[in-house]
């Protein structure tokens, strides 16, 4: 059996009163895709917000790919290979579809005030990355999109988006807030047969917060369930959803 | 030199001096999203180091021996220098060049120090924040007479000396106009890279800039001192064409709000609408202060307030009917359209070939 890519131990964050993650210790596995579900309020973006570096723990310990993360910021975060959506979509409102993308291309040999006078060094660098996203916009159906302005596209497309920079940054693991929601259950089932090839082919870890089981499920490896705060199972995704523990949990919101 | 044509160097001097100053601004608060309201600082800060240094180091090289201190004996000092520069253009050159490369790390400098807030502040607490470091720039300025004379200011040596009388103002046009050229073509060529969608996209959403990698605080740090620098240059030139340098002759309302009025009339995000606000803001205010005492016998007031009423007035119409202003904001890319369109194509015949 493959190691976890992603550990927390013990996390713990606070709002005020409210803990919102209350001592959470989790295991992605590598090169699986991993679910987080619960019900509204459980504190999944807030526990995706810690791993990420938005938001530091009041206490407990990250671990990404053997290193400890804890109070990383989320610029450097991502550069070790983590990449995120937000669940309200926030895209680079006046960029267009393909500039919101390029832009999350990493190691860009272009990024400096100096640098950039230095066309000749960018420019094939930069054609490649414009190919690479144009192919990842053709797979999210956005291809006739690329000129827009992203402030223009639909809830649904921007979702798609968010995905899209996702994949762009070429990240070992993929952390995603709702990425299907408002999006047709036809693209849905597409994105997640990517997901699942994604896996597969190049190794990419995923890590999905989703609402949607009914779609989500089928191509899920393992599934941690999240309720005020806590995790209160874990397991296989047959398993999980007839523990009486989820279905109170679920019910009794 | 005719009336009309000292009056149209005049005006492609000043417009050329807010141009440079409004560009900056534009690269910080345009494309950056950094609201830099204390632009102010690096102007004055400019101005300040060719009133305060170049004019010591030329006194310690040319007469070492005169006993003449810079700012003590100023007048003396000047005649002084004037003589070498009246005759010499190599070290009139090598001055300026010299002075505009000094003020502008001078610059870099004051834009770093504006990142130290400018990292952890932001909306309204960065604005006064910045306000007040320009201000207290002024004040020390303003009340240390070892610096750049006090109140009473320092003149500078006149590095145009030995282009001599009426072409005099046409070389210091000339000059200002190849800055002007210079930072134009250098920040277009940032906004047409990787670095400029990197500072869009920052603006745009910070959170998400941060979360996709980009150091926001180093790309701010780095912008105030780049934006500084290019507009303490400005400041530097202006100390050149009246060949003084005065605490007095800098405050907010001329080199924070104009600038602030000319990319918002001229259009924010882009170089040339820096560029058009700077240039109507200068002609208008010149037209209005020229004809000023036409309007006398019509308005009821001090027809000083006319100005300030009729350029606030045409801010407020460009805001209503045009908010992205004159010149709004257009994607700029990396690769032209035609190189898009060819590689969108390859993979769309490439995937359909599968
Ligand atoms: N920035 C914040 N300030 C104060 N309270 C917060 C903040 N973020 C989250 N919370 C609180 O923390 C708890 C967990 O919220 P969180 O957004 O993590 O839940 P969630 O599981 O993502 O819910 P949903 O399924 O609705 O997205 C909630 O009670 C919420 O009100
Ligand atoms: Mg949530």
């Amino acid at each position: 059996m493959l190691g976890s890519i992603l550990r927390t131990r013990e996390l713990v964050k606070s709002f005020g009163g409210v803990r919102a993650v209350d001592r959470v210790s989790i295991d992605v596995r590598q090169k699986s895709l991993t679910m987080l579900i619960g019900p509204n309020g459980s504190g999944k973006t807030t526990l995706i917000n810690l791993v990420t570096g938005v938001y530091r723990p009041d206490h407990g310990k990250i671990f990404f790919d053997g290193t400890e993360i804890t109070g990383y910021p989320p610029h450097e975060v991502f550069r070790l290979g983590v990449a995120r959506t937000f669940q309200i979509p926030q895209p680079f409102r006046k960029l267009t579809v393909l500039e919101n993308l390029l832009v999350t291309q990493p190691g860009n040999p272009g990024e400096g005030f100096i640098k950039s006078l230095r066309r000749g060094r960018w420019k094939k660098f930069e054609q490649e990355s414009v190919e690479k996203a144009f192919r990842i916009l053709r797979l999210l159906n956005l291809d006739h999109l690329w000129d827009q302005e992203a402030e223009k596209l639909s809830g649904g497309q921007m979702k798609l988006l968010e995905v899209g920079k996702t994949l762009m940054a070429g990240a070992k693991l993929l952390i995603m807030d709702e990425p299907i929601a408002g999006v047709n259950p036809a693209l849905a089932h597409e994105i997640f047969e990517t997901f699942t090839r994604l896996r597969d082919e190049i190794g990419i870890t995923l890590f999905l917060v989703e609402h949607r089981l009914d779609i989500a499920l089928r191509y899920t490896d393992y599934v941690y369930v999240m309720a005020t705060g806590s995790i209160i199972a874990e397991g296989g995704p047959a398993e999980v959803v007839y523990d009486p523990k989820v279905i109170e949990a679920y019910l009794g919101e | 030199m005719t009336i009309p044509e000292v009056f149209f160097i005049d005006l492609l001097t000043i417009v050329g001096l807010f141009v440079i100053i409004s560009m900056s601004l534009n690269l910080e608060f345009g494309y950056a999203g950094v609201p830099n309201f204390g632009k102010l600082l690096a102007v004055a800060g400019g101005a300040f180091f060719v009133g305060a240094v170049p004019g010591r180091i030329m006194m310690f090289i040319l007469s070492p021996g005169s006993g003449l201190d810079f700012v003590q004996n100023n007048i003396e000092a000047v005649m002084l220098l004037n003589q070498v520069f009246a005759s010499d253009a190599l070290a009139s050159i090598i001055y300026l060049v010299f002075s505009l490369v000094g003020a502008a790390v001078a610059g870099g400098v004051l834009g770093y120090v504006a990142s130290y807030p400018a990292i952890r502040l932001r909306g309204d607490y960065l604005a006064i924040t910045l306000l007040a470091m320009a201000e207290i720039l002024r004040v020390i300025a303003d009340n240390w007479p070892e610096f750049i004379g006090g109140s009473m200011g320092v003149r500078i040596p006149d590095p145009f000396r030995w282009v001599g009388g009426e072409t005099r103002a046409l070389a210091v046009a000339v000059t200002i106009l190849a800055v002007v050229a210079i930072v134009f073509v250098y920040l277009e060529l940032v906004l047409r890279s990787p670095l400029g969608r990197a500072l869009r996209a920052m603006r745009d959403e910070e959170l998400s800039a941060e979360v996709y990698g980009k150091d926001v605080a180093r790309l701010r740090t780095k912008t105030l001192m780049v934006g500084c620098a290019i507009a303490a240059v400005g400041g530097a030139l202006y100390s050149f064409l009246t060949a003084s340098v005065s605490a007095r002759d800098f405050n907010r309302v001329t080199h924070t709000f104009w600038p602030w009025v000319m990319v918002i009339v001229g259009g924010a995000g882009n170089n040339v609408g820096a560029l058009v606000g700077a240039g109507i803001f200068v002609t208008l205010r010149k037209f209005i202060t020229f004809y000023k005492s036409y309007f006398e016998p019509f308005v009821p007031f001090d027809v000083v307030w006319l100005e300030y009423l009729l350029l606030g007035l045409a801010l407020i119409v460009v805001l209503l009917y045009r908010p992205e202003g004159l010149v709004p904001e257009r994607p700029t890319k990396t690769l032209r359209r035609k190189e898009l369109l060819e590689i969108a194509e390859r993979v769309r015949s490439e995937a359909s070939s599968k």
